[in-house]
């Protein structure tokens, strides 16, 4: 194919829609020559049309790491996908990513993605490569003569037009199609269904809200969609006249959401629910509910708050405060978590719908009208179904589409045993999974930035996916492999009309736009969307009113199988999320938020059974449950029960690439296939755990072993009734000292940084996206076990205690303080480190010899230093920012505040012959924080946020005493008066 | 060879007994060369593995950026100080008791200074790029940075050894002139009359030599105390807790003499023993050196109590925490060590049996060796560790390879100490002489 050929035949066209585009800022998204992929990237012999080397594209398209949905915009440079950032059209994330999107790319140029077709030969027992035609017609004949057994489509949450492409082409077949989420939420939904008559996850408006109260729902983590939820807890988090929001989180355990709340509350497990009928009783019997209690009365009047301290270990005035506090501002009870996932999920649930119920905030914070697409996916019990199905035998083919049931189901229910039983399996997933290991054919799919496609996360918002770049590898879109294996299957030939699912989409498109738009002509419809990446309707209203259903409930204790002495949580973790992030050397770099933990599996147990036991942090345990039994290294944790140990779920893979194999242990391999009674659904913490010592130990690698910041006051904070004394406590931090040396003066820019600790939740987006910014490389296991971690940005995380005693946990995010008065630059013999007019610590790659002193005297100990030549194994590389050197072995390096932007950003605004204005340049770390904890400006301009932000009262310099005169002021986090 | 000993010191004889010592190599000789050359290979081995590798390799590791090669860049360079102290101020003072012992102490100062010049240069990142550090017009026009004090660093070692080297070249003369006239081989002749500048003890020559080496000896003396505090600036001008002090100079300096008497100490007792230098080298003289030492370890016992009372006296907590830290954390054996080995040990020497006694001085001597090594260990290593930012704190593990190097760098001095002890004149003909009873004529 030349590039000619392409031209003349739609040449014309694509000029005039690419004027439109380039209209809307440097965040063009180009259509129609994604679906025709560009013919030639590097060199340009004939440079391609609106392609400026050296400038960026941007393509808008749809996460699809997690159920969430976030819009994004991927940068894209001479031909290839570089950064990922959020797309500030999207009313989800709002320009915000989390760590896992940061990181999407590390999917999308992995080096063990499935690079062609491959097919299972029975003789050498292995998956050869073949080319797609025989890949398809393979699939086809399978298709032609299917037998008696069933047809099974299994796939995650793909709502949106390919749900409704795999159901047309399922229908003549005969075929069934599962959604499939290990963690699909089905006790909040049960729960709304008998409280409120509607089997659906509503809209949590956390932003809403000014109390939240949280019973285990890891809502940072990965409770329903977690960027959209940082954005609301920072909104929370402000601090207006002296005012700010309350959390109370409630969870056996101390993840990094309950470290966040104001009040972390240790309940008994699974007695949570117990907690919320006490606190429904006070507002009754008090007086404070704001609607009609109805029903509910009778329902908790049995739980007075002294029957429930002794059920759940909570006192009875921490109940009766929290009645209060929940009544008298606008609150919102969330609950879910693995805390929340016992044989009493769903009564729980309940207990925590009536508290929103009574609160009144249905309507308000609790949002029915625009519910969330995972609403849709099958339940745990329909996989058990389906496995059982497949045992038997009953079905015959098997698609298995970017799900690993055989790694994140229970390992009672035996997946991998029961595939064996399936005649033909067919997996259409990226990379060789545990699941797809077992498949009879792959036909290996395109990413969702090679392919087009759309996802709605919920109601109100539809994201289109789109290609950022051409396919890496030898590989299609699931939607055009099904079409093109349509045409040669009977009873699929004409169920398709189009030969691409471009046309598809466009198609399905076409007459939702029809509807949604009616006025503006397709064409337009379609350029705005993928431009936008984005539609939103707005939902209608709904009268929710308490169904007749809620009386049949009744409270029971949760249920536990296994004799040991500790309730096992196996808890999601925010970067592995079910395991599918584990293959991304970023993620599983970067550090645990609490522990600092990376690349391995650690078993949370609390500081007084550790001692009774004799273990220390790396001391290796074994874990016995009912199901089997594991190794794995100790982490001794104050922020967890004496009678609870707690695991993370995602790593202990054994296939699914070089990144994820044979790292850790994996906990759903030894889950019993225990379910929540009311809905169905997977029952994490269902397992009583024996722990006992195995005599050894070993480092368990972290990034940083220092658990209390003791007498350094790195970590700050400040009562909230100090705060707005008309300054007070500003002056304290802020004094000027005299100095011997004159000021250093700077005439355009002083860069600087002010960063929030309130709100810094410590989630890691900025850790990552600073990878992905700077080409930072990943060292792996061993070389962190020698704390040579590259990060230039890094979550510092502090175990301190609360006046009263209970646990404070502190994260600060410490990076290059660009100080005024470095203490790196005067010993540099060379002046490889250096500073700028702009008041930026310069760091010149090419003229440092490798000295160290730099580091030395770094009082905040940010730089880094190569002491290898780190490689991206292909195509990993192609992921590398062309605007950052990639550092060799021997070479000092540090954050600049992105000084390639602020280069780029000062080049346009030189065009127009004025200065960069505030906020026009971000750095990597600030644009993905999704809680909005940072804040870079020029210091010089006093309107700007950062600077405001700087004179803040709450503001201090970390190690001020140093004299270094950082630019970056940490804002203090503030406490108030805990429950 | 009682017999020797029992000679009385002539003119004659120690000329004999210098020349003597110069001969044909010995198995003895070669069993102890060989070995050193074969370790200087492991050292250049693992420098070349370090240099194709990168510095992974060695034990560094965030935030310890300074390890084992700066230890012994600071051990080696206070090595060389007591050789000046003794051929140069010695001299001005007029102290009888270097007379037998200081070529021995020159020749160790330049090839500790030959061996301290090494370790920056393996230290580095980029070892191929370590002339950026000097100063020289380049069409780039790059210049260095005079604040740095590595740049000082890289002045005051280049003219140390600049200085030590002519100091040890020009002293000789009248020897290798002594040696020149009794060697029959024509190939050495060639040699030693070449490094001999055509010596022939003239009146006039002696005066000019005398003179000249009396200003060498006023050159030198200043750099014995200004070299040392330059190294000792690496640290003392950072702001890491444990090396920002004032007290670094004069500690470090005194530190750098006692480890320089140990040094000579120890190198001598062998050659004492081996070429019967008995009559030469007395017992009067360890007894000096000995009290040199005492002198000198009070000083630097008082330096770590200062320091300690410093860090507590300035309310500074990270001041304090390092202190507490070097005395309790994970380095407590290596802190301890370097108390016992440097203050508790030298004790020992008030005592003029101990000052007198070979074996113990012997012993004495290798020991305030180990212990100057773990004083130069602990204050980079440690003071690293445990710095100002609690979340940044690490431990420094040394890799096979900085011990490899480590111990080539031992093997590396060795090797030309042996050469030299077999090349050049170890104990000054020239000097002894002036010590002994003029002969009577005839005799």
């Amino acid at each position: 194919m030349s590039r000619k050929e392409n031209k003349g035949k739609d040449g014309m066209k694509r000029r005039d829609f690419l004027k439109v585009l380039g209209v809307v800022g440097g965040t063009a998204a180009v259509a129609g020559s994604c679906s025709e992929p560009v013919e030639q990237i590097i060199p340009y012999v004939i440079p391609p049309e609106n392609v400026i080397p050296g400038v960026p594209k941007f393509y808008t398209t749809t996460c699809r790491e997690c159920s969430s949905g976030c819009g994004l915009l991927v940068k894209n440079r001479e031909g290839r996908a570089i950064k990922v950032e959020g797309n500030p059209e999207s009313p989800i994330n709002m320009g915000k990513t989390c760590a896992v999107g940061q990181a999407s790319l590390q999917g999308l140029y992995n080096p063990d993605r499935v690079r062609s077709p491959l097919v299972h030969n029975p003789e050498t027992q292995r998956l050869e490569a073949i080319g797609w035609k025989r890949g398809e017609e393979i699939l086809a004949e399978k298709l032609n003569s299917l037998g008696s057994g069933k047809i099974v489509y299994l796939s995650n949450d793909i709502s949106g037009t390919y749900s409704k492409f795999v159901a047309e082409f399922l229908k003549p077949l005969g075929g069934e199609h599962y959604v499939y989420e290990t963690f699909s939420h089905e006790p909040i939904r049960k729960a709304n269904e008998i409280v409120f008559g509607r089997d659906e996850i509503p809209s949590y408006r956390i932003d809403k809200a000014d109390y939240l109260l949280s019973f285990g729902a890891d809502y940072l983590e990965t409770w329903l969609s977690t960027v959209s939820n940082s954005i609301g807890h920072s909104k929370l988090r402000d601090i207006d006249h002296g005012k700010t929001g309350q959390i109370v989180h409630i969870e056996p355990r101390s993840g990094m959401t309950a470290s966040n709340a104001d009040t972390w509350i240790a309940a008994k497990p699974g007695t949570e629910q117990y907690l919320a009928l006490g606190i429904a009783n006070v507002m009754i019997s008090k007086g404070l509910n704001k609607v009609a209690a109805g029903p509910v009365a009778k329902m908790v009047s049995g739980y007075t708050p002294e029957k429930v301290a002794t059920l759940t270990e909570v006192s009875a005035d921490t109940i009766e405060k929290i009645a209060r506090d929940f009544t008298a501002s606008k609150s919102l009870a969330i609950g879910g978590g693995t805390a929340n996932t016992g044989s009493n999920a769903t009564e729980t649930m309940v207990a925590v719908n009536i508290l929103n119920y009574l609160a009144g905030n249905i309507g308000k914070t609790v949002d029915f009208s625009d519910p969330l697409s995972i609403s849709g996916a099958n339940t745990f019990g329909d996989m058990k179904k389906l496995v059982e199905e497949m045992r038997s035998g009953k079905v015959e083919i098997l698609i298995v589409h970017d799900v690993n049931p055989v790694f994140t189901l229970p390992g009672e229910l035996k997946v991998a045993e029961a595939l064996e039983k399936v005649p033909f399996i067919v997996s259409l997933s990226a990379f060789l999974d545990e699941t797809s290991e077992k498949a009879h054919l792959v036909l290996p799919e395109s990413t969702n930035f090679e392919s087009w496609g759309d996802y709605s996360p919920k109601k109100s918002v539809t994201g289109i996916v789109q290609p950022v770049m051409r396919p890496v590898f030898n590989t299609k879109s699931a939607g055009d492999t099904l079409i093109s294996v349509s045409k040669n299957v009977g009873a699929l030939k004409n169920t398709f009309a189009e030969k691409k699912y471009y046309d598809y989409l466009r198609s399905a498109w076409k007459k939702r736009a029809a509807i949604i738009a009616p006025a503006t002509g397709f064409e337009k419809f379609w350029e705005n969307l993928v431009v936008k990446g984005l539609v939103t309707t707005a939902p209608a209203p709904v009268e929710v009113a308490l169904s007749p259903k809620i009386s049949s409930v009744s409270f029971s204790d949760p249920k536990f199988s296994g004799e040991g002495s500790f309730h096992l949580i196996a808890y999601p973790s925010y970067r592995f999320l079910d395991g599918r992030g584990a293959n991304k050397p970023w993620l599983q770099e970067l550090p645990d938020a609490l522990t600092t933990s990376v690349w391995d599996s650690w078993l949370e147990i609390n500081p007084a059974v550790a001692e009774k036991m004799g273990l220390e942090d790396g001391s290796y345990v074994k874990v016995d449950t009912p199901g089997g039994s594991f190794e794995v290294q100790v982490f001794v944790y104050e922020g967890i029960r004496p009678d609870t140990v707690a695991i993370p779920l995602g790593q202990g893979h054994t296939s699914y690439g070089r990144y994820a194999k044979g790292r850790g242990v994996n906990p759903f391999a030894l889950l019993p296939a225990a379910t929540d009674v009311l809905s169905g659904g997977l029952s994490l913490l269902s397992t009583k755990a024996s722990v006992s010592s195995l005599r050894k130990r070993d480092l368990l690698v972290r990034t940083q072993y220092t658990k209390s910041q003791g007498d350094r006051p790195v970590t700050k904070t400040v009562a909230l009734d100090q705060l707005g004394h008309n300054g007070a406590h500003h002056g304290s931090e802020h004094a000027k000292h005299p100095d011997f040396y004159p000021e250093k003066e700077y005439s355009k820019y002083r860069w600087g940084m002010a960063i929030d600790l309130n709100k810094c939740t410590g989630c890691g987006a900025c850790v990552t996206a600073c990878s992905a910014e700077n080409n930072i490389p990943f060292v792996g296991k061993k070389q962190i076990a020698k704390r040579r971690e590259m990060n230039w940005i890094r979550i510092e995380r502090f175990f301190e205690k609360n006046s009263d005693g209970s646990l404070d946990v502190r994260f600060l995010p410490m990076l290059c303080q660009q100080c005024g008065n470095a203490p790196c630059e005067p010993v540099c013999p060379v002046f490889a480190t250096y500073h700028n007019h702009e008041g930026l610590n310069g760091m010149i790659y090419n003229r440092c010899v490798g000295t160290r002193y730099c580091a030395n005297n770094c009082t905040y100990k940010v730089r880094r230093f190569n002491w290898y030549t780190y490689k991206f194994p292909e195509p990993l590389n192609w992921q590398l920012n062309p605007d950052v050197t990639v550092r060799s072995k021997g070479i000092m390096e540090k954050c600049t505040f992105c000084v390639q932007r602020i280069s780029y950003g000062k080049d346009l605004a030189k065009d127009e012959g004025r200065l960069l204005r505030d906020r026009e340049v971000l750095t990597a770390c600030e644009q993905a924080c999704p809680s909005d904890a940072i804040v870079f400006g020029n210091l010089l301009d006093e309107k700007s946020r950062a600077s405001v932000l700087s004179e803040d009262e709450r503001g201090y310099k970390v190690l001020e005493v140093v004299n270094t005169k950082p630019a970056i002021t940490y804002l203090k986090k503030v406490k108030q008066e805990r429950v | 060879m009682n017999q020797t000993q029992q000679r009385p010191l002539t003119y004659a004889r120690v000329t004999e007994d210098v020349v003597r010592m110069v001969d044909k190599p010995s198995a003895k000789w070669w069993a102890l060369f060989l070995p050193t050359v074969a370790l200087v290979g492991l050292g250049v081995t693992c420098f070349f593995y370090q240099v194709a590798e990168g510095l992974g390799v060695a034990g560094y590791r965030h935030p310890v950026f300074w390890g084992v090669y700066i230890t012994d860049f600071v051990f080696w360079v206070g090595i060389a100080h007591s050789g000046t102290l003794i051929s140069a101020i010695l001299y001005l003072f007029r102290a009888r008791f270097r007379m037998s012992i200081y070529r021995i102490a020159e020749a160790m100062t330049v090839f500790a200074v030959l061996t301290a010049g090494l370790f920056p240069i393996i230290h580095l990142g980029r070892p191929w790029n370590f002339l950026w550090l000097i100063p020289y017009p380049n069409s780039r026009e790059l210049w260095i940075n005079f604040k740095s004090p590595l740049v000082w660093d890289v002045f005051a070692v280049g003219t140390y050894l600049t200085v030590s080297s002519v100091f040890f070249v020009v002293g000789m003369i009248p020897d290798i002139a002594a040696i020149r006239d009794k060697v029959k081989e024509t190939p050495r002749k060639i040699i030693y009359s070449i490094l001999s500048f055509g010596w022939k003890g003239s009146n006039r020559e002696w005066l000019h030599y005398t003179r000249a080496y009396l200003y060498f000896a006023a050159l030198a003396t200043p750099l014995v105390l200004s070299v040392h505090s330059v190294v000792s600036w690496d640290f003392a001008m950072g702001n890491v807790p444990g090396w920002h002090t004032t007290i670094f100079p004069p500690y470090f300096v005194a530190g750098a003499i006692f480890s320089g008497l140990a040094m000579v100490i120890t190198l001598t007792i062998p050659i004492r023993k081996i070429f019967h230098l008995e009559d030469y080298i007395t017992l009067d003289n360890y007894d000096g050196m000995a009290k040199l030492i005492i002198l000198t370890s009070c000083i630097v016992g008082y330096a770590y109590a200062a320091e300690f009372f410093m860090a507590w006296y300035s309310g500074s907590p990270y001041e304090w925490g390092q202190f507490v830290y070097r005395a309790t954390g994970e380095y407590a054996f290596f802190y301890w060590t370097m108390v016992i080995c440097n203050c508790v040990v030298p004790i020992a020497f008030w005592w003029e049996k101990v000052r007198k006694n070979i074996k113990a001085l012997f012993v004495i001597s290798i020991l305030i060796n180990i212990g100057m090594w773990f004083e130069r260990f602990n204050i980079i290593v440690i003071s690293l560790s445990r710095d100002f930012e609690p979340g940044a704190w690490g431990i420094y593990k040394i890799s096979f390879v900085e011990a490899g190097i480590t111990i080539g760098s031992f093997a590396w001095f060795f090797m030309f100490f042996l050469l030299f002890v077999k090349t050049l004149p170890a104990v000054s003909i020239a000097e002894m002489k002036e010590i002994l009873p003029v002969p009577k004529k005839g005799g």
